[in-house]
């Protein structure tokens, strides 16, 4: 852009033009430069289930507010990303921004394909207290959950009416009585089901482990596994007792996440341990089916706190990057307590900003009650954070399906279970 | 059964005969019932998939899975895609096969053994392991995210097998086939391409058959050496329907439906070639 | 085994382009057969030879990847895994499991594959069912796993069937129970692979002289004397090059366990390419996954040298 000067005839006049005009030069150029836009890449599996378009929209606004951002989506199936994250930090190819599950992130961080996050939340005076669980690794901040998926109790009322239950259980006396009422094996119905494939071990973590830490309960001691004690092996022995009776709908040990909400849209399960994003979609496999969410059961006699398990959309950003300081700005936009509420409200999942509230649980009677129990208890997730999180899960897995079969008890189990669990510590 | 060749001008339903259509028929049933599971599941409601009992009419047909998908420009171009790569695979792994199983079949030579050996040992080491040092090799070249990558990678899935079947079949045709060509002055270039190729048509169209299908269906290399929704095949397509916490057992379905169609087009079409006879003459179909 | 016409025809030959001049004709005929093979061995050296000698090289450092400076163990890492009892079982479970395929892949493609060239039928039959026989081969992996795990699912049609049939009382839980899970596997990778077999033999069968059958007939061959003194033998070729194949791919198969069972219930279906991905990928020992590889790597070679032997007998 140059500037045309029509005043310029004596020689201190065109001088100064002269001056203005190189310098007037020499801003635009400095602006150019500034607006050559940097591009970044933020590999997740969280696009395609969000509706369709919805998630590049938040980009596109985030890219109208950074004029020298643009972001590049790399979507890739849940199943696969977490293997594809650590082939591309092994060649260089990882994108900056990372999507991330709280079981990854201890491996991630020792591949060193994710980087620590304190330094750029020092840099850019990022107020910690506004997420909810900042995931740490050995003293460093790896991962901010963006999401919240907790797992409550899912329950059909029809079947509860029908088999004459009064009240929703709330500890597991009360759980396995419901589960009893509700079992007809003669016209395929169960009370409860229970996913343990091992494939992708999370009923583990969700359907299993969750009763201990619903009962304020741990599966560790100081940081180390401690699988013996009480709790667990009471767990184990309850859902022993279940599985026995004949309670449990049939084909665990193949079954995983996605196909026990199918049998329960089907009607054919009475209580279910599921995620509130399944809210959504049981209501729209099934108008019909009349059911509620209610608080995870404790162990008998216990008042206080329970811990709710939950599954995270975590957010990270890649060791390699050039161009972290960007990284940096699309994580803390997708942080902000106005696009986290957003975000959350279309992916039915609870904030990861502490000011953050998502719309639904003011609009839906069945959010609101999860942000209750939400509210009421705390997030546990003892395995976020472990090494090799899903081989723990795995190893478990197998002692319980052993345990299920007949062929150790589940003092055998648990014992068997934390000495496996003792080597990868 | 072999032996009875001739075209008959009626049919005799005699024992065998009868046998023979039984065995077609439990045969059938066997190999296409569960493909007819999943065209039925395509036009049903998620939740019916999962019905028990399971019913094989649909109750709630709903073309909602294919709407999505035709809707969608996205998913659309997994499609092509993966026409085009595995298109240009199999013409490529053909051509360089053919001159591969010649020589291996025709020819010997010093390291003929060794040579052998190595080809079939590209196939031995499992892909899942290899993943890491391949992908490494192909950014390196600067093919990450390209067609070029996929049909590289996937001749290099496709052509040891392609040569083998192809040394297979040109050994089960007579060295006179060559010699003919060679007394009359012609090279063993020629010979091939004049003689041996067009009689072997039948197994180079089956050999293309596979060749076809493998780069077709394949899934881990076309994840990791793509990233650009627009470089994405069917494969993985069909992952993406499948949730964290939920499938769309439909589309999926759906969308395997579709991309079968317009090979069992193409398999329709080229299904003659398994019928070419060797000996000119002879009356088949 | 030169080809025979050969020397007599070109050697005579005082003509010839001026390549063929230059280049004697000695050289030429060595060089011939690198020639053809000029474009596989390229493509396969420069894309597999460094992987597959990282590979080799990996599985004798203490781990890589998540290791920055790793140390040489030698052996250390095949004592390892083989000191392993899941390692051991998945050879158990993969060799039966492999078996079992190829045999039964042999068995049904070559059965289809006669009975669709049976001149017994009509052609419009016969091209009919040579389409639904194809099938199996048109899917991925993927919705194969979906698909089997649907029709198998406890409550699913299967069973529906079994029971209304009154072959069985109660639902089986095929892929979730000890005692069935591996056969259930198996069936649904005979199920997929056959049409290879199928395929492949329909076109060979192609390339029997019938002039063969009706000298049999003539000397009064019945229909299973043909078929095992004049087809099998013809197509012996074929039959060992596919065999060898699907033995090694077989070995492989990961896709569809994976999906299907995970290798469980317990370690009911673990295969050697299940124990190995899970040693990658969410044990993160990338040696010992090496390691795992180059023994699968070992076993494959073992039918290859065998086809190799066979080969060489032919010749």
């Amino acid at each position: 852009m140059i500037v045309k000067s029509s005043i310029a005839r004596s020689p201190t006049r065109s001088a100064a033009s002269g001056l203005l005009a190189s310098a007037a030069v020499a801003l635009s150029l400095a602006c150019s430069n500034a607006h050559a836009a940097t591009t970044i890449e933020f590999v997740q599996w969280w696009a395609p289930e969000l509706p369709e378009g919805s998630f590049r929209e938040i980009m596109d606004e985030f890219e109208a507010q950074n004029p020298d951002i643009e972001v590049e989506l790399v979507s890739g199936p849940y199943s696969a990303i977490r293997d594809q994250i650590v082939v591309g930090a092994a060649t260089g190819t990882l994108s900056d921004v990372v999507g991330l599950d709280g079981a990854w992130v201890n491996d991630l961080a020792r591949q060193g394909a994710i980087a620590s996050l304190d330094e750029l939340m020092n840099t850019n005076d990022f107020g910690r207290e506004q997420v909810a669980d900042i995931i740490q690794v050995d003293g460093s901040s790896y991962m901010f959950p963006v999401a919240s998926f907790v797992y409550p109790m899912f329950v059909n009322l029809d079947m509860v009416e029908q088999a004459g239950i009064e009240a929703l259980p709330t500890n597991r006396t009360e759980f396995i009585e419901a589960a009893r009422a509700l079992t007809d094996a003669s016209s395929n119905r169960y009370g409860w089901v229970l996913p343990l494939s091992l494939q992708s071990p999370n009923g583990i973590q969700n359907d299993v482990m969750s009763w201990v830490w619903a009962s304020g309960d741990s599966m560790m001691a100081d940081g180390k596994p401690d699988l013996t004690n009480d709790d667990v092996v009471e767990t184990l022995k309850f859902i022993q007792t279940m599985y026995d009776e004949g309670l449990i709908s049939p084909g665990s040990f193949a079954k995983k996440e996605q196909d026990k909400v199918e049998e329960f849209v089907n009607g054919r399960v009475g209580m279910m341990v599921s995620t509130l994003a399944h809210i959504n979609m049981i209501r729209e496999r099934n108008p019909d089916l009349n059911f509620t969410i209610t608080d995870f059961p404790s162990k008998d006699g216990y008042e206080g706190p329970k811990g709710l398990p939950y599954a995270s959309w975590g957010i990270g950003v890649s060791e390699s990057s050039e161009h972290k300081e960007e990284a940096w700005k699309l994580v803390s936009y997708l942080m902000s307590a106005e696009v986290n509420s957003r975000l959350v409200s279309i992916a039915n999942a609870f904030p990861g900003n502490t000011q953050a509230t998502p719309d639904f649980v003011v609009s839906d009677e069945l959010f609101g009650k999860g942000f209750e129990i939400f509210k009421a208890g705390y997030l546990a997730n003892e395995f976020t954070g472990l090494p090799v999180a899903e081989e723990l899960m795995r190893l478990l897995d197998v002692e319980i399906q052993k345990m299920l079969e007949g062929d150790q008890t589940a003092e055998e189990a648990a014992a068997n279970a934390q000495a496996k669990w003792q080597e990868k510590f | 059964m072999p032996g009875t060749r001739r075209q008959r001008s009626g049919r005799r339903w005699d024992l065998p005969t009868v046998l023979t259509y039984l065995a077609l028929l439990v045969g059938a049933i066997f190999a296409g019932f569960p493909v007819l599971w999943m065209l039925v599941s395509s036009v049903k409601s998620n939740t019916e998939i999962f019905a028990s009992p399971p019913t094989l009419l649909p109750e709630t047909f709903t073309i909602e899975a294919y709407t999505h998908i035709f809707g969608d420009a996205e998913k659309m171009r997994f499609f092509f895609n993966s026409y085009l790569v595995a298109g240009a695979v199999t013409l490529l792994t053909l051509l360089v096969a053919i001159l591969g199983g010649y020589t291996f079949s025709r020819h010997s030579f010093r390291f003929k053994k060794p040579l052998s050996l190595f080809i079939i040992s590209t196939q031995t080491v499992p892909p899942i392991t290899l993943l890491i040092p391949y992908f490494g090799i192909v950014v390196a070249f600067g093919l990450y995210d390209t067609y070029l990558a996929l049909i590289l990678t996937y001749m290099v899935f496709t052509l040891p097998y392609a040569i083998l079947m192809m040394t297979g079949y040109f050994n089960t045709l007579p060295r006179e086939l060559d010699e003919a060509v060679l007394m009359d002055g012609g090279s063993s270039f020629t010979a091939l391409w004049r003689v041996i190729v067009p009689v072997s048509i039948p197994g180079i169209v089956a050999t293309g058959v596979y060749t076809f299908l493998l780069a077709w269906n394949e899934f881990l290399f076309a994840l990791t050496l793509t990233k650009s929704m627009d470089m994405r095949t069917v494969p993985i397509g069909i992952q993406l329907l499948m949730g964290q916490h939920a499938y769309e057992w439909n589309e999926m379905m759906a969308m395997s439906v579709l991309g079968s169609l317009p090979i069992l087009v193409l398999y329709l079409c080229v299904q003659r070639y398994f019928l070419s006879g060797m000996t000119a003459g002879s009356l088949k179909d | 085994m030169s080809v025979v016409g050969h020397d007599r025809v070109l050697a005579d030959s005082a003509k010839g382009t001026a390549f063929q001049r230059l280049v004697s004709y000695r050289t030429r005929r060595l060089l011939a057969p690198y020639l053809y093979l000029a474009p596989t061995l390229a493509l396969l050296l420069v894309l597999m030879l460094f992987p597959m000698a990282v590979v080799l090289y990996y599985a004798t450092l203490d781990n890589v990847i998540m290791n920055r400076s790793p140390v040489f163990v030698g052996l250390a890492n095949f004592k390892a895994i083989f000191l392993d009892e899941t390692f051991r079982i998945s050879i158990g479970n993969t060799l039966y499991f492999t078996t079992m395929s190829v045999v039964f892949h042999l068995g049904l493609g070559l059965g289809f594959a006669l009975l669709l060239d049976s001149r017994r039928i009509n052609p419009i039959v016969r091209a009919v069912f040579r389409v639904i026989y194809i099938l199996p081969w048109l899917f991925t992996a993927v919705i194969i796993a979906i698909v089997w795990r649907l029709l198998l699912d406890p409550s699913g049609v299967v069973n529906a069937v079994l029971v209304t049939l009154g072959i069985t009382d109660t639902n089986i839980e095929w892929f979730s129970s000890s005692d069935t899970a591996i056969h259930a596997l198996t069936f649904v990778n005979i199920w997929a692979g056959y049409p290879l077999f199928m395929v492949s033999l329909l076109a060979g069968l192609q390339g029997v002289p019938d002039s063969l059958y009706e000298a049999a007939s003539i000397d009064g061959a019945n229909e299973f004397q043909k078929l095992r003194y004049i087809t099998i033998p013809h197509l012996m070729p074929i039959i060992v090059s596919i065999a060898l194949l699907d033995f090694i791919w077989t070995m492989q198969v990961f896709p569809l366990v994976w999906l299907t069972t995970g290798g469980g219930p317990i370690h009911a279906t673990e295969m050697i390419s299940t124990y190995t991905y899970k040693l990658a990928f969410t044990r993160y020992e990338f040696s010992l996954a090496s390691a795992s590889a180059v023994v699968m790597l070992l076993f494959s070679l073992v039918g290859a040298f065998f086809y190799l032997r066979y080969q060489k007998v032919r010749d």
